[in-house]
């Protein structure tokens, strides 16, 4: 089972944080009210912003390549299916109809009274314009009120958005992760077995904070510039529709820089991501392995392939960072040319007195206003457009396929007996590649079943199927006579209790950990099955006993102490039917000499099914299945199988024999 | 580790002198480097370009030269031109604004060329140096750090510190330069109005203060509370198995729903403290533009002030505020990239516990004076004419050697100006055919060994323990002899100390105290290089790298033939499925060896150490992952191998059969040796191996004859 352990969390957290501080200085940015932030925000933004993502993590035990984080390899996530997942986000908004509402008034309101301002300013000016002998003190002084009054607004209205927005998109968000964790309950093993753990959790956390981010800032950011942009241009029409064909000229010329950078830059990142992918996989892998590069004296030719990405990183780095850079500049020039053509133009139109000069320095603010959102569109436009993947990914797993809900008038295994009857069983994990071919067999309760065989062969997979992890494609799996399907799915669970290989521990007490077996348990219940599994006396040499915390994983304990545990786990849950997957692969023969004491005892009384590579563990049990191919292709006890001198006898010959 | 706590002291011999010297050298080096602090890492790199950063920052100058221009020039237009109504002046002025956005326009660009340059350099660069400090770290250093803590130093942190960089080019002196160029021009219009600007530029101050000061321990929490849900989560993901089986579901959602509560109800509070801030900090400032108009309206009507004096003044107002907001983000910036160059700084000032040949880059100097005293028992001689006539490979390898890494010294003490001297010295054996060859540091630099001998592996009164494991031994007093061509079983519990053994073979770790000799040489006097070129290991856990399937064997073996990766797999029993392939040997492997399985890795990981044809081999516990039937074919096939090519084996194992038939067995328990023998020997004399032996083969069984 792969295991995502602390690592991916360093990384993971160092991810986090990196967004969590982004999204920080963003906040502190959106108080800018005009001009040069803004500038270097944009140019910030032009840059990856999490180029590194999570690199993941480097191989697990095994060299089993860990989940590898999607994220940060791509630059701009494009989602495949726009429309169809904002249906599906828009339809998590409910309950919050009204507040949406209501924030949505509110930018409205805030961007219009926002435009005012600038005209006010303007009005302001004129009043105290040189013309005049003297400043219009009455005029000033309303103007200068409605100005007070429209800041103040704006501010309060800002605010308030701010307020209820975090409530509205935070519930929203905590919605979709309770929606998310909830169906990962549902989901049956296989989706487990087949994704990267790190890609699940990424989609729970990465691609939600994803989402609630964008809901938060980027998509208020973008109705209030398509606002801006409209209210300014119908500001400057009301102003002097002359001028403000004037000042259009300037908006191709913007349309064509920004599309000319934007094509080359694309493609740059790309390439810098890409880059930056490779020589990631690099370091992972020269880091993860390094005890093999140094065996190997490979430490120059890693340096070597480093290099070679790294220097190449370089080149496309400056590149990307070069022609991005342009951008900025030559849109200030645009806009200046802009604001020459206006104030030149405006100063004919104000000889001719057509307009006075206050409409000149109020026109010349709205056509700033007109032109700075065009470029923060583009921008959210591409923050969104990511949170739109990311909320795909997460709907991806929502759509999954769920565990078969129990059958209508579905049954309650009481008080199971553990008859187990397998009939003509055939299964395969894709419908294609058969891996169990028509088993059948039956176990009586108490008895000792062992199951034996090559890797691959399918050992844990019958278990699989008897504990419902999977269901049969053929036939069909009895437990006291009926068919396994029949019972409640929760109840058909309460009669196994499973030992595996990886013991899993979860961070926690050991009493919890123990308790996880039956939650009802009492504390003397809890030591009784420690006692029961022989881990009694190991349990009370740790310096807190059983309140002693154990580290995610349970790693500061032994494998040999870490199985007595799940053994005492399932002595606690007194089960109908035992299986035990591999219990004691991980322990040296010495220790699970040991926890085979503790084993019998528990097997006593249920029935059980031992998967078990080591052939010493299971020369004792009443029935010995050979597996092979899917096929049982012997059964029968120690004894009689090694006299058959057959697969078994072959087996157990190849593990004794020969040196 | 320092001389005191170096259990070699009480060994008198020059070797070891020499050792703690070098070993001495190296703390000291690394001593002076730690105490330096975080930035000067920056400084260390940035020095190669400080011509370059100097030259960028005098272009974003200009750049913010002009941008402070503008405003001026803007409200003279509208003061002069526009309000007389001077179309001529509107256009010349206009002209010279345009001129000089433009220039500041090129000035930008070139900026930002140069710091794209610089700072894409400067990450490239640390990253460099950063990830050949860690190709030759020890195995000491490594388990100083989690491996994936070291990949996010190298790609997280060093973009961080990179970032940074690029930013002080870019806005970092910009800030500062608009800050006080706005308030000065701002003084300049109206020395009065700026009084305005001394009652709001502390209030944005404090309010940026504040909003730092609040928001930090604010998301730190948010922070931890999302690693909470991510612990959850990861928790239940690999415990999925286990909450199905007991049916803990609820129990489950129960714990998620706490941190998923938790997580929530932070971060709304985070963000609706913070939703306080920016809006704030926009009324401060408008309110600030407010006071301006009502004031400046006053002036106006006395006649003190021109109306386009009010309007710049509320653009260099509104700059000022804004640079203001530039400042804290270079702030934030800066507190990242601190955070990370001291991770960064971490790596580099661990220092390697084994010195090992690190070519290039680390001594720069040039080898000036090749003058090299050399002591054979003594004496001294001249080391251009007697040590390098003999030109063998291994000495042109040592001449290079010299060149890059001797510096050009100041403190010897036999020879003021001749920067180096080189000590042949025999070892402790006193064979002739043996030489080390040391330079005055203490690094050794060849080792010859003429005797012939391949293969042979002394242990003498070993005891080792890890650095990080409180000086609990790990290996207690661990003595024998591997006889060049035999095969060493080791077996015991787990935790009994069998990889640890064989890890100070290649000089993995340095013995405690005691010693290990590879063909009667102490494995310290070799260039680790050269010693583990001798070596072939077969780790415990697979580790395939990305490249084909030929690529990977040939690791073991630079130039191998296709026949010869053939030969190995053959042996590791790989050919079959690897021909099976439809690649076959040009099969692509994921990071990692992902598209194989784990006992197919394990028998690529076999044929590539096989391929190297080395004096010694170990095999640590290799073949679990691999079947029984393949596990005795494979055993055969060895067998076979090292006829063929002799060498010394070392194999580690958990089942008996695996090392029956071994020349000796090792019987390890708690790192002591309790039994060495054969399997008949011990199986009459050590209680241990009959332990072992009962729990694998059945109480019932006395000997292994009985089972075949």
């Amino acid at each position: 089972m792969p295991r995502l352990d602390d690592q991916s969390k360093t990384i993971q957290n160092q991810g986090n944080e990196h967004k969590t501080q982004g999204s920080r200085v963003e906040g502190l940015e959106s108080g800018a009210v005009t001009g040069g932030m803004r500038t270097e925000k944009t140019d910030t933004k032009a840059e990856p912003s999490r180029p590194f993502g999570m690199p993941g993590r480097p191989g697990g035990p095994g060299g089993m390549g860990g989940p590898r984080g999607p994220r940060g390899m791509i630059p701009v996530a494009k989602p495949k299916d726009f429309k169809g997942t904002i249906i599906k986000l828009v339809s998590y908004f409910k309950n919050e109809y009204l507040l949406l509402l209501a924030i949505f008034i509110m930018i409205v309101a805030s961007s219009l009274i926002g435009l005012r301002g600038p005209y006010l300013v303007g009005r302001a000016i004129d009043a105290m314009e040189p013309g005049k002998d003297a400043v219009e003190f009455g005029v000033l002084s309303i103007t200068i009120t409605a100005l007070t009054i429209v800041y103040v607004l704006n501010s309060a209205i800002t605010f308030l958005q701010g307020w209820i927005m975090a409530g509205v998109s935070q519930r929203i968000v905590y919605r979709l992760r309770t929606v998310l964790f909830a169906k990962l309950q549902k989901l049956p093993l296989k989706f487990f077995d087949t994704r990267p753990h790190g890609e699940v959790m990424s989609r729970l956390t990465n691609d939600i904070d994803n989402v609630s981010f964008t809901l938060s800032q980027s998509v208020t950011q973008l109705m209030a510039s398509v606002i801006t942009i409209v209210g300014s241009l119908v500001m400057m029409i009301r102003l002097s529709p002359l001028l403000t064909l004037v000042s259009m000229i300037t908006v191709p010329l913007v349309f064509i820089l920004t599309r000319t950078i934007a094509r080359k830059t694309r493609i740059l990142f790309k390439e810098q991501q890409a880059t930056l992918g490779k020589l990631n996989g690099h370091i992972e892998e020269a880091i993860s392995g390094l005890h093999i590069v140094k065996a190997f004296n490979h430490e120059e030719k890693s340096i070597e392939v480093f290099e070679e990405y790294n220097s190449k990183l370089q080149q496309v780095g400056i590149k990307a960072q070069i022609w991005s850079g342009f951008l900025m500049p030559l849109m200030n020039v645009i806009s200046n040319l802009g604001f020459v053509a206006i104030a030149a133009f405006g100063g004919i139109l104000a000889v001719n007195g057509l307009i006075t000069v206050g409409v000149i320095a109020s026109f010349i603010s709205y056509s700033k206003q007109f032109t700075r959102p065009l470029n923060e569109i583009a921008n959210t436009f591409n923050t969104i457009q990511s949170a739109i993947a990311s909320a795909e990914r997460v709907f991806e797993i929502l759509d999954e396929v769920e565990e078969p809900a129990d059958v209508p008038g579905a049954l309650e295994l009481k008080e199971p007996k553990g008859n187990v009857v397998f009939k003509d069983v055939s299964f395969g994990y894709r419908p294609d590649v058969p891996i169990l071919k028509n088993i059948n067999f039956e176990a009586k309760k108490g008895s000792r079943i062992a199951l034996v065989g090559p890797t691959g062969a399918g050992k844990t997979t019958i278990v699989n199927l008897l504990v419902r992890f999977y269901d049969t494609l053929e036939g069909e799996i009895l437990i006291d006579g009926r068919n396994i399907k029949d019972y409640k799915r929760e109840s058909l669970m309460k009669c196994f209790s499973i030992v595996l290989q990886d013991t899993y521990l979860f961070s926690g007490t050991i009493r919890e950990n123990i308790r996880y077996g039956r939650l009802d348990a009492t504390d003397e219940e809890v030591e009784e099955a420690a006692r029961m599994a022989n881990a009694d006396t190991f349990i009370k040499r740790l310096p807190k006993g059983y309140d002693t915390e154990l580290s995610e994983s349970g790693g500061n304990l032994s494998q040999g102490q870490r199985q007595l545990l799940a053994i005492a786990r399932a002595f606690l849950a007194r089960p109908a039917i035992l299986i035990l997957d591999e219990a004691t692969s991980n322990v040296d023969t010495r220790t699970e000499l040991n926890i085979q004491e503790a084993l019998l005892k528990l097997m006593s009384g249920c029935t059980s099914f031992i998967i078990a590579h080591r052939l010493s563990t299971i020369r004792n049990a009443d029935v010995i299945m050979v597996i092979n191919d899917g096929r049982i292709i012997e059964k029968g006890n120690h004894e009689t199988l090694m006299a058959k001198k057959g697969f078994y006898y072959e087996l157990y010959s190849s593990q004794f024999g020969e040196g | 580790m320092n001389l005191k706590e170096n259990p070699n002291k009480v060994d008198n011999n020059k070797a070891d002198n020499d050792r703690n010297k070098d070993i001495t050298n190296t703390t000291n080096k690394n001593n002076s480097e730690k105490n330096t602090k975080e930035i000067s890492l920056i400084r260390k790199y940035i020095k190669n370009y400080w011509k370059l950063y100097l030259s960028a920052l005098f272009f974003l100058a200009i750049e913010a030269f002009c941008d402070l221009a503008q405003p001026t020039i803007m409200s003279d237009i509208i003061d002069i031109g526009v309000a007389s109504k001077d179309i001529i002046y509107v256009l010349h002025s206009g002209v010279m604004m345009l001129a000089i956005a433009g220039i500041g326009a090129i000035a930008a660009i070139s900026r930002n060329i140069i710091s794209s340059n610089v700072s894409q350099k400067f990450g490239c660069e640390p990253r460099s140096d950063l990830f050949r400090k860690i190709q030759y770290f020890s195995f000491d250093n490594i388990d100083n750090f989690d491996p994936a803590s070291l990949i996010t130093r190298l790609t997280n942190d060093v973009t961080q510190v990179q970032n940074f960089v690029h930013g002080t080019m870019r806005i970092f002196v910009k800030a500062p330069i608009l800050c006080i160029g706005s308030f000065i021009m701002a003084w300049l219009l109206s020395p009065r109005m700026t009084v305005i600007l001394l009652v709001v530029v502390p209030i944005i101050a404090a309010l940026i203060i504040l909003s730092v000061k609040i928001g930090y321990p604010l998301f730190t929490k948010v922070q931890k509370a999302i690693d909470n849900v991510n612990a959850v989560t990861r928790e239940y993901l690999s415990g999925v198995r286990v909450v199905k089986a007991f049916n803990r579901f609820d129990y489950e959602r129960e714990r998620f729903e706490d941190s998923n509560r938790r997580l929530t109800s932070l971060t709304t509070t985070a963000m609706r403290i913070m939703s306080v801030f920016s809006p704030g900090m926009s009324l401060i400032v408008n309110l600030g533009i407010v006071a301006v108009l009502w004031l400046g309206a006053r002036w106006v009507n006395l006649g003190q002030i021109h109306v386009g004096k009010v309007i710049a003044f509320i653009n260099y107002m509104t700059q000022l505020l804004h640079s203001l907001m530039m400042i804290t983000f270079v702030f934030n910036m800066f507190i990242r990239a601190k955070a990370s160059a001291s991770r960064i700084k971490e790596v580099f000032s661990q220092e390697n516990t084994i010195p090992e040949y690190i070519p290039q880059k680390i001594f720069k100097q040039p080898f000036k004076q090749p003058l090299a005293t050399i002591s054979k028992t003594g004496a001294s001689i001249n080391a251009n004419t007697s040590v390098y006539t003999s030109a063998s490979k291994e000495d042109a390898h040592a001449e290079k050697f010299l060149t890059h890494t001797v510096p050009g010294g100041k403190e010897t003490d036999e020879n003021k100006e001749g920067s180096s001297k080189i000590r042949v010295i025999t070892t402790e054996n006193a064979s002739k055919d043996i030489i080390t060859v040391r330079n005055d540091s203490g690094n050794i630099i060849t080792t010859k060994n003429n005797s012939g001998v391949r293969g042979k592996v002394e242990f003498d009164n070993v005891y080792f323990s890890y650095a990080g494991g409180g000086g609990e031994p790990v290996l207690k007093g661990i003595s024998f002899t591997c006889m060049p061509g035999e095969t060493i079983g080791i077996i015991g519990s787990t935790g009994s100390g069998k990889t640890t053994l064989v890890n100070l073979i290649p000089r993995f770790y340095d013995v405690t105290s005691g010693s290990v000799k590879v063909d009667g040489i102490d494995v310290r006097d070799y260039p680790v290089r050269d010693l583990r070129n001798m070596i072939a290991i077969v780790p415990q856990k697979t580790i395939l790298f990305t490249g084909t399937i030929a690529e990977n064997i040939r690791w073991g073996k630079e130039n191998a033939t296709l026949e010869e990766i053939i030969e190995a797999a053959k042996v590791a029993q790989a050919h079959d499925f690897i021909s099976a392939m439809p690649e076959g040997y040009n099969t692509l492997l994921g990071q990692g060896g992902v598209n194989l399985s784990g006992g197919q890795k394990q028998r690529v990981s076999i044929a590539r150490a096989l391929i190297k044809k080395s004096s010694i081999l170990i095999l640590d516990d290799c073949t679990s992952a691999v079947d029984v039937a393949t596990e005795s074919a494979i055993r055969t096939a060895l067998r076979k191998h090292s006829e063929k090519y002799p060498c010394s084996v070392f194999i580690i194992a958990q089942r008996i059969t695996s090392v029956m038939r071994a020349d000796k067995i090792l019987v390890l328990e708690d790192g002591a040796l309790v039994g060495i023998g054969t399997h008949d020997e011990l199986l009459n004399s050590c209680g241990v191996y009959q332990d072992i032996y009962r729990s694998q083969i059945g109480k019932g069984v006395a000997s292994f004859a009985e089972v075949r």
